[in-house]
């Protein structure tokens, strides 16, 4: 349930909703409080109206109650809980009645419930309760029901006296039905107004975070396009507040026109680098197949003028020999070197392996030591590719040593990286020229190319693995690689 | 009716210039069945008209204040219940004048009447019960039923569980059916009447016993008032049902006429006296003011 991650809700959201949030909460805490107040309020002030008209009906009652004048107590009651017209009571008398000192009904607004002469019976237990406070009351006392309901009353209840003699009591109950209604209806005003709260709020907040988060989504949304390395992409964000988030938004498009910017020399110094570098190779190819060709040309004229001396052809003839295999090298490497291609061709470990016949060959006389150390599986499955720039590596390393030296191949798996170390003990390369070691035609070898270096840096760079160089002056040089080539048993 | 409003009017401007110095007092008790203001004001203007002298009704709770009133020289005129009348005075003071002639006779009844949802049927079922009379002083409303406990053999302060008076043949109903009194004495007239206009009220009551016929409440005058007035007053009240105005005015009464009979018509009502009297020494079972 992704909807429920809210920690990765958008910002302009989470600003929405917990702005709507308080805003609710506030809104609903003062509703209650004032729909409460207003009921206790409505409440106290019925209970005054139900012990005023109590207090109206007891002015006359005692004499009428030793006259044993019941009509006119009834007439009392029945007057005063009818309503007179144009009367805006909102009070409805539920109950009204004088009953004498020992409970017995002397008038009751419902005389066919409560016979005159008959003891009061109450209907339940509440009125029961209320029944026994109201006898024992002697002074004027507001009785009530507890609760918020609509079934409530309010009852006034007034002792009567005659020469100080208690000769029994009034109480008129006053339904609280009406105020119910009306705090009800109170407090579905409040809960529309708080849902118009809710909403005018939720909108001004989501306005608010949209206006507040809209820039930063925009520097989240350019910042994700820096990520990529795509400054074309990004347009400027629109400032339309001096705010923070204004600021933060000029700043922010500085930034990154400036960035566009940089990216824009880097790509123009690219070029002009990538032009040096055609430049260099053009004048290196020229020059290295220059050299032999005018040797050549010298030994071919030398001939051609002396075309029956046999000692001249058999002096010239491996000079030439020699010159034309160079420039076939040359054109080789640099075919290798410029043309390379995808190739998806494999060879096993076992191929790498004879490279170290090959390296022993090229060593021939000399004492130079090789220390093999290949850990790697021997049914792996590499790319041709490899084999060449192992190959390189240690022809390299081999032609730079004099004449005894020791050359180290060291070989083994990291994951999925093949991890490969030529390293000699020769002479170093000197640090100003350690970063021209990989260009075209650069090289320290009396009768180097130039090339296999550069052929080395253009394969590793074609299959994404990484080329470290080490070097110290007189100590030797150490060639590390990592090529993420490792593939188990190529199908 | 507007007809009669027009005569009337027509009839009202040469009053202003008759005599009206001293105006002639009438009382009327709960036995008329209209207090209604504007009935009593075409009612005194006719009198007015027919006698040429102002005359003024006057009101009372109980029949008792108006015959005090009659008797001590405050009123001319009355109309009360048969009861008072028959009562013996020394000296004598009240003379009849005219009986209202109702359905034909000059006689009404009492009833006895409950709630229509109650069980009773008799009068015997409501010993034990809450009563209404309707007045000391009435014949229908209080006369009648302390003779029916009387004939009982029953003490009448025992009877029943709790009474009052309402001093209003039409409150008795009312106390009746709304059922503040389980049963009620009341004016059979003054029923029918309310059967009439209200009778959602009536409705609510049952009659449970119908008295014999009695003498109908009466008008009266006091002895002293000049022959001339009465003679007037009671041409005037007899001739009634014999123009227009005056039979409007009857016709809301629900009464045919005034007449005048004798006062052996109210010899029923000195029988129940004497039936009471002769079970109770102290009539007055019930204090009232």
């Amino acid at each position: 349930m992704p909807i429920l991650k809210t920690k990765s809700w958008p910002l302009a959201i989470k600003l929405s909703l917990t702005i709507t949030a308080v805003v609710t909460s506030v809104g609903f805490l003062i509703g209650v409080l004032m729909v409460a107040q207003d009921w206790k309020r409505f409440q106290n002030d019925l209970g005054e109206k139900a012990l005023l008209l109590s207090e109206s009906i007891s002015t006359t009652a005692p004499k009428a109650i030793l006259r044993k004048d019941y009509w006119s107590l009834y007439l009392s009651l029945k007057n005063m809980a009818s309503k007179g017209p144009g009367s805006r009571s909102e009070h409805e008398i539920i109950d009204a009645m004088i009953l004498d000192s020992e409970g017995l009904v002397q008038a009751h607004l419902h005389p066919a419930n409560h016979p005159i002469g008959l003891l009061f019976s109450p209907q339940n237990d509440v009125d029961k309760a209320i029944f026994k406070q109201a006898m024992a009351v002697r002074t004027p006392t507001v009785l009530s029901s507890d609760g918020f309901s609509k079934d409530g009353f309010q009852e006034g209840v007034v002792p009567l006296f005659s020469d100080q003699k208690y000769l029994g009591v009034v109480r008129v109950r006053l339904s609280v039905a009406s105020l119910f209604e009306k705090t009800k209806s109170t407090a579905v005003i409040v809960l529309l107004s708080i849902l118009l709260f809710v909403v005018i709020g939720s909108l001004l907040g989501t306005i608010v975070s949209r206006r507040v988060v809209g820039p930063l989504a925009a520097i989240t949304q350019g910042l994700e396009s820096v990520g990529r390395g795509e400054m074309s992409d990004f347009s400027p964000i629109p400032v339309k507040e001096g705010d923070e988030v204004g600021r933060l938004s000029v700043t922010f498009n500085q930034i990154m026109s400036e960035l566009a910017e940089k990216k824009m020399l880097e790509e123009e110094v690219a070029m002009s680098e990538k032009l040096v570098a055609l430049g260099r190779i053009t004048a290196g190819v020229a020059h290295e197949v220059n050299n032999p060709l005018a040797g050549l040309l010298n030994c071919i004229d030398t001939l051609r003028q002396h075309p029956n001396d046999k000692a001249l052809i058999d002096r010239y003839l491996p000079v030439i020999d020699q010159g034309l295999h160079r420039i076939k090298d040359i054109v080789h490497n640099l075919l290798v070197g410029l043309k390379i291609e995808e190739s998806v061709e494999m060879i096993t470990i076992e191929q790498v392996e004879k490279l170290h016949d090959l390296v022993l060959a090229e060593i021939g006389e000399r004492e130079i030591e090789v220390i093999w150390n290949n850990t790697t599986d021997r049914d792996l499955f590499i790319p041709v590719k490899t084999e060449q720039i192992i190959c390189n590596l240690l022809k390299n390393a081999v032609e730079i040593l004099p004449q005894s030296g020791t050359v180290c191949f060291n070989m083994h798996q990291e994951g999925v990286h093949l991890v490969i170390e030529v390293i000699d003990n020769g002479p170093g390369v000197a640090s100003n020229i350690r970063n021209q070691m990989f260009d075209p035609f650069f090289t320290t070898k009396p009768n180097g190319t130039g090339l296999g270096l550069w052929v080395v840096y253009r394969l590793v760079q074609s299959m994404q693995g990484v080329i470290e160089v080490k070097s110290e002056l007189g100590k030797g040089t150490a060639f590390l690689i990592e090529l993420p080539v490792i593939q188990r048993q190529a199908a | 009716m507007r007809l009669t409003l027009l005569i009337l009017l027509f009839w009202i401007t040469p009053l202003h210039a008759a005599d009206v110095a001293t105006p002639i007092r009438f009382g009327l008790t709960a036995v008329v069945p209209i207090e209604n203001l504007r009935f009593l004001d075409q009612w005194s203007r006719y009198l007015e008209e027919k006698i040429g002298r102002k005359v003024e009704f006057v009101q009372r709770k109980s029949y008792r204040e108006v015959v005090d009133l009659l008797e001590s020289g405050g009123i001319e005129f009355a109309w009360i219940c048969g009861y008072p009348y028959i009562q013996t005075r020394d000296p004598e003071s009240l003379q009849l004048l005219v009986v209202p002639i109702y359905r034909g006779s000059p006689r009404y009844h009492s009833y006895i009447i409950v709630h229509e949802s109650s069980p009773y049927i008799r009068f015997s079922d409501l010993k034990g019960k809450s009563f209404a009379f309707s007045d000391p002083d009435s014949n229908s409303g209080f006369l009648y039923p302390l003779a029916l406990i009387a004939k009982k053999g029953e003490k009448p302060e025992n009877f029943f569980r709790q009474t009052f008076f309402t001093f209003n043949h039409a409150e008795t109903v009312q106390a009746v059916a709304e059922q503040v009194a389980d049963g009620g004495a009341v004016d059979s007239y003054i029923w029918e009447y309310i059967a009439v206009f209200q009778p959602h009220i009536t409705e609510k009551t049952r009659i449970i016993k119908k008295s014999e016929s009695f003498g109908f409440p009466p008008v009266v005058y006091r002895l002293g008032v000049d022959e001339h007035t009465v003679k007037q007053m009671k041409h005037t009240l007899e001739n009634m049902d014999e123009d227009i105005s005056g039979k409007g005015l009857l016709d809301k009464l629900k009464l045919d006429g005034f007449g005048y009979y004798s006062d052996s018509l109210f010899d029923e009502i000195r029988v129940l006296e004497h039936t009471v009297q002769r079970a109770v020494s102290n009539h007055t079972i019930v204090q009232t003011d």
